[in-house]
């Protein structure tokens, strides 16, 4: 288990067991969950707690990591909370490979920064796209489509429509 | 140095000895490349005609799957989900259906349980059929498609008969199922237990020992059990590496504890491995088939819960609350309490999870989908360097992505 010096809250929802722990000491805590046997980064990602009035949020960014441990089997959710633009934390790629691809992507939705990773661009959206599409400030619907500037003919302007 | 003599294709010329002196060809494979399975493109460095380095490069089939999940009402999602990993459909309605229903504290009845079942091993049969079926046609085995394509065609008609749709059902739903399984559905999926036993004989008599099929798998992209865990592979890619892992048996989700089944596994860690790995899968899920149509229980297959599912329509004209009910249920839908959960689902290709955020909205605040796609699509560098260009063929295709799912 992680060290209790690390944890800053920890609790469960729905049934999950999660921990949240200071954004400088995530690869501390990590890594001493690896050392414990939880092997296996099943996914990772990020929330924006935008205009979130649920609770009071420590941060607008919520990076999340779930680990399972493969042989008990039992899981658990480390949470870390970043601010910042654009926000800064410590990639784990060469603690668990598959955050390579999971890193990329936070990245290319939410614009979250990991440092020292190998290769930190886009890989959803092509490599020219302006803006992180999953941050909630970011519109729906809101984005021309592309390649328009080429059939603009195509496209009844708002006075005529 | 490097020169570029067409579009997208380079040389570069590193000094290293190999077969052609050194000479590095960079290609495009894909991203229109019919054994692509999707759009997916590979940049490769080809020494001769083997495979020096690979980058895979994926996103062309992004359609902002997560976003619209943001825009939509809990109920209005189910549909979305249908979309992402486009093989097996009620598989990913089932991740979303079990997080939500964690979030809101639900228990679906049994009987919603066992067609849940039902529907997840008919789809996980026709996923494996679809597979065998282009992965055959890829090697050479034609007449694959034709077999398989038929049994598939039998499975789709089922999802027909009980969800009014052929692909994307939207059966299963926060709360239950769509509605309950008709006598004729059962009639076809008892008459579909009988006969696909001998129809995976007739796929095994095909495939199993057939010396053109056999050359183009055993020993080709091998990928050993400790490379799988560590990069996360999941499914039939990381059975047919000889590890035992399998979500249904692991950790049971809509009564999987309850049937008798085996986790399929191949120590041959191989494309044809994975294949055998697939073959008995076919073979177990027809044993759960008929575990579940025998011991279908009787009772509602809907939560009696008028907050989260619309009332009868009978009950519509003699009561005002269900009409308020009904009233409030498509113009605001519910909300669920605030909380995240993390349930995951085994699909034809792995762990499907789904990963839901609320804020105690009418709407998500987060949903995420861990799809198998991409993260087993991140070992396909492993698995295949240092083969044969012809070899990756094979290895795209055992490996069993779905872009969809992969880019959502």
């Amino acid at each position: 288990m992680i060290s209790e010096s690390l944890i800053v809250e920890e609790g469960v929802s729905a049934g999950d067991r999660w921990v949240t722990v200071d954004a400088s000491s995530i690869r501390d805590a990590l890594a001493e969950l690896k050392k414990d046997g939880f092997t296996l980064l099943v996914f990772l990602t990020c929330v924006d707690h935008l205009a979130d009035s649920s609770r009071q949020w420590p941060a607008r960014y919520e990076v999340v990591y779930e680990l399972r441990n493969l042989e008990k089997p039992e899981q658990i959710r480390v949470r870390t909370f970043i601010e910042g633009d654009p926000p800064h934390i410590d990639s784990v790629h060469d603690l668990f490979p598959p955050a390579n691809w999971e890193e990329r992507e936070t990245y290319d939705m939410f614009g979250i920064v990991f440092n020292d990773h190998p290769d930190l661009s886009r890989i959803l959206m092509p490599d020219d796209w302006v803006g992180h599409p999953l941050r909630r400030d970011y519109p729906v619907g809101g984005e021309v489509v592309e390649f328009s500037e080429e059939h603009e003919t195509w496209q009844t302007p708002p006075e005529k429509a | 140095m490097t020169d570029t003599i067409a579009q997208g294709v380079t040389v570069t010329k590193t000094g290293d000895s190999g077969a052609f002196g050194g000479e590095l060809l960079t290609v495009n494979f894909g991203p229109h490349h019919p054994s692509t399975h999707g759009v997916l493109r590979l940049i490769v460095e080809l020494d001769g005609e083997q495979v020096r380095s690979l980058k895979p490069v994926i996103g062309y089939l992004h359609t902002g799957i997560e976003k619209q999940m943001e825009a939509l009402r809990w109920q209005q999602g189910v549909t979305v989900t249908d979309r992402h990993d486009y093989l097996s459909p009620p598989i990913n309605n089932l991740a979303y259906a079990l997080a939500v229903e964690r979030l809101m504290g639900v228990v679906v009845p049994p009987r919603a349980d066992a067609l849940r079942v039902i529907m997840s091993e008919l789809t996980r049969l026709s996923s494996h059929l679809v597979w065998m079926g282009t992965s055959g046609l890829e090697l050479g085995a034609m007449s694959m498609l034709m077999y398989c394509f038929r049994e598939r065609d039998t499975i789709l008609d089922m999802n027909e008969e009980i969800s009014g749709f052929r692909m994307h059902t939207s059966y299963i739903r926060p709360g239950g199922v769509m509605a309950d399984a008709t006598p004729r559905f059962l009639e076809m999926l008892d008459q579909f237990i009988c006969d696909m036993p001998g129809h995976v004989d007739e796929y095994e008599n095909l495939l199993t020992n057939n010396p053109i099929w056999r050359a183009r798998t055993i020993g080709i992209g091998r990928l050993s059990a400790e490379d799988a865990k560590v990069l996360g592979a999941t499914g039939p890619m990381l059975r047919g590496s000889g590890v035992a892992w399998d979500l249904r048996k692991s950790m049971p989700y809509s009564g999987y504890e309850n049937y008798d089944f085996e986790i399929a596994t191949s120590d041959m860690c191989d494309c044809y491995g994975r294949y055998l790995v697939r073959i008995k899968e076919m073979r177990e899920a027809v044993k759960i088939l008929r575990q579940a149509l025998d011991r279908l229980p009787d009772g509602p297959v809907n939560v009696d819960d008028r907050k989260m599912l619309p009332p009868p329509r009978e009950e519509l004209e003699t009561s005002m609350e269900a009409v308020i009910h009904h009233f409030k249920l498509f113009t605001e839908g519910y909300s669920v309490p605030p909380g995240d959960v993390y349930v995951a689902v085994e699909s034809g290709r792995g762990e499907n999870g789904c990963y839901v955020v609320s804020d105690g909205t009418h709407k998500p605040r987060r949903v995420k989908f861990r799809s198998a796609s991409f993260v087993n699509l991140q070992a396909l560098e492993q698995m295949a360097l240092n083969h044969m260009i012809a070899d990756m063929v094979a290895i795209i295709g055992t490996a069993d992505t779905v872009l969809g799912d992969c880019d959502r």
